[in-house]
């Protein structure tokens, strides 16, 4: 019989070791995983459940025998995942993309700042910084709808001891947040940091990204050191269905990640 | 490696066909219970369409396919891979459609390999058959993706009445032509005479001269405002007849289907010009405005095809001229854009 070729399409079978009910909508999957070892903080897999459908989810672990997903329920597959139990099977392919760039960290300032549920391709990077610390001074902003929705909380904290100053702020304050209210862009003129020199990630939805990217350049920041994530409709995960491309790019081979730079360049669209 | 060139009488032709049907599916121009000229398996061989039109439906259902099973799931979490390796030869291909198809395999097999196609690819054989009188929707002449072939195709035929000339182009053309290597004799003079008098007649017959070089400088150059898209895209049906009727168009889109126990995750050729086509979690759609989707179209065949694999993303095959009821299509679009853009330069 003709051998078949692995197939780039077929997923991998894991199994669900541990749920966390992060907020009302938002889950951690920790998926138990044989044959996946290598990826990056970035890189997103395509994970998926018969008979609902695949979607494209960043992995907000560093490589270990447990990947872990954080997964928001906006449309019918991620509603389905939602309804697993621990025990239970996931389906997932990867990884795919590029991963965030680092080795332009080298020493320099570095600005994390997250919207939302964008902290989860973020979190395995700001794993990998601690672990390799270099020295560097690392500020973390995070904007959150309501206090309730700050995901990773215990993380934060973590990472508030390790060295990291962290920045949090609500759209919206409850009678126990003391902290500011407001957006992200607005904390970041309060930081003491030279701009010119530093680097920055930014994760979240496309609005604050924009804002973000606008308040930086205005703080002199270079293109090329802006690093930020494209989100798009993906089908495949591997440049073939059509889908996310833009210009002659496609976010989920050339991309997810792109520098401003490279945004501009390639003429995409934030 | 220069083709090698051969004779086969049109009474051989049959018994060709039928010695290739013994180990493959036989794919060929067959009329329709209307007028439609369609590619089917051939039951009866001399049901296939000799006397063909220059612009038939393309081949590329054939190697990727509107539904493709992809993956079957069975409730033993058991997973059966799905890709077809149906032996196949397609008889009656047009050579714009062999070109695109080699445009495809850059496409489908550079970086990560799409095993479907690529199986698929790798057990079909093409007979294409050189066009002596183009349409006048056609434009392949002007772009050298027609109507002769010089490479790319697995076994060219150029029909000389009663017989035809026969280039063979590839191990798998070789293959097919060689194993019955007494039904085709060598070529003598009269042959290329009468061969390069087709070549000729089917250069000479006028075809439209479409510059899609011209069009895409003309983009690049910064001359075509989104204003003439709007213009364009106001006529646009969204009926996806330009994109399903492409050979390079290749978007698709995967679904799950449950049939009982069983779970079959298919894909379907997907299409730009739909507003859900890009759609991201939460319901947020990038392209709504319908020009932006026209754009897309049209940027993708004219700028981005070329930048990424070295081939305009058309060859001139002039289905889409046919297929959109409301004339923006390539050669209108490019005919129109040079109007707009060219009198502003």
């Amino acid at each position: 019989m003709k051998k078949v070729e692995m197939n780039p399409y077929m997923l991998i079978k894991g199994r669900i070791s541990e749920i966390l009910n992060l907020t009302p909508d938002v889950k951690l999957f920790k998926v138990r995983i044989d044959g996946i070892k290598d990826y990056l903080p970035g890189q997103f897999f395509m994970v998926s459940l018969w008979g609902a459908g695949e979607v494209p989810i960043s992995v907000t672990s560093l490589p270990s025998d447990v990947l872990e997903f954080c997964i928001k329920k906006v449309g019918r597959v991620t509603g389905e995942i939602h309804n697993l139990e621990v025990g239970q099977y996931i389906y997932i392919r990867g990884p795919y993309g590029n991963g965030f760039p680092t080795d332009i960290a080298n020493k320099r300032g570095i600005l994390m700042i997250a919207g939302g549920i964008g902290i989860s391709p973020l979190r395995p990077l700001i794993e990998w910084l601690i672990k390799y610390p270099k020295g560097r001074q690392i500020i973390f902003f995070y904007g959150s709808k309501t206090p309730k929705e700050i995901l990773f909380l215990d993380d934060i904290e973590r990472w508030r001891r390790n060295g990291i100053g962290v920045h949090l702020t609500v759209d919206m304050a409850d009678k126990k947040w003391n902290g500011p209210v407001g957006l992200v862009t607005e904390l970041l003129k309060s930081v003491n940091l030279n701009f010119e020199d530093a680097i920055s990630y930014i994760c979240g939805p496309p609005v604050m990204i924009k804002a973000t990217v606008k308040e930086l350049l205005s703080f002199s920041m270079p293109e090329e050191r802006i690093v930020t994530t494209l989100e798009a409709h993906m089908k495949c995960g591997i440049g073939k269905c059509g889908h996310c491309y833009e210009g002659s790019k496609y976010i989920c081979i050339d991309g997810p990640i792109f520098t401003y730079k490279e945004i501009v360049d390639y003429a995409l669209s934030l | 490696m220069k083709p090698t060139e051969l004779i086969l009488y049109k009474d051989h032709l049959s018994y060709w066909l039928r010695q290739l049907r013994k180990e493959r599916e036989l794919i060929g121009p067959l009329r329709g219970e209307e007028t439609d000229i369609v590619f089917k398996s051939v039951e009866n061989i001399h049901d296939i369409v000799l006397d063909l039109p220059a612009i038939l439906p393309t081949v590329k259902e054939f190697l990727f396919p509107q539904y493709e099973p992809m993956f079957k799931y069975l409730m033993t979490d058991e997973v059966v891979d799905l890709r077809d390796n149906t032996k196949r030869v397609i008889f009656g291909v047009r050579s714009c459609d062999v070109t695109a198809l080699t445009l495809l395999d850059k496409f489908f097999l550079d970086g990560y390999k799409d095993p479907f196609y690529e199986e698929r690819r790798n057990e079909t054989v093409l007979i294409s058959i050189v066009c002596g009188r183009p349409e006048p929707e056609c434009f392949c002449a002007g772009l050298n993706t027609g109507p002769y072939l010089e490479k790319g195709f697995d076994v060219q035929l150029t029909d000389l009445g009663d017989r035809f000339f026969v280039q063979v182009g590839s191990p798998k053309g070789h293959s097919a032509v060689m194993r019955f290597s007494f039904l085709f004799r060598k070529p003598y003079k009269a042959d290329y005479e009468d061969q390069y008098e087709v070549f000729l007649s089917s250069k000479a017959t006028s075809q439209k001269r479409i510059s899609l070089e011209g069009a895409r400088q003309l983009i690049l150059s910064g001359k075509v405002k989104d204003d003439f898209w709007r213009m364009i895209s106001d006529k646009c049906f969204e009926c996806g007849g330009c994109v399903y009727q492409c050979p390079l168009c290749t978007c698709f889109t995967v679904t799950d289907r449950v049939f009982g126990d069983i779970i079959e995750r298919v894909r379907l050729w997907d299409a730009c010009l739909f507003k859900g086509f890009t759609r991201l979690a939460g319901g947020i759609l990038p392209n709504e405005e319908r020009y932006l989707r026209t754009k897309r179209w049209f940027y993708h065949k004219l700028i981005y095809y070329p930048d990424a694999l070295n081939g305009f993303g058309c060859v001139g095959c002039g289905r889409c001229t046919i297929a959109c009821p409301t004339k923006i299509d390539m050669a209108s679009v490019i005919t129109r854009l040079k109007v707009t853009a060219g009198s502003e330069g």
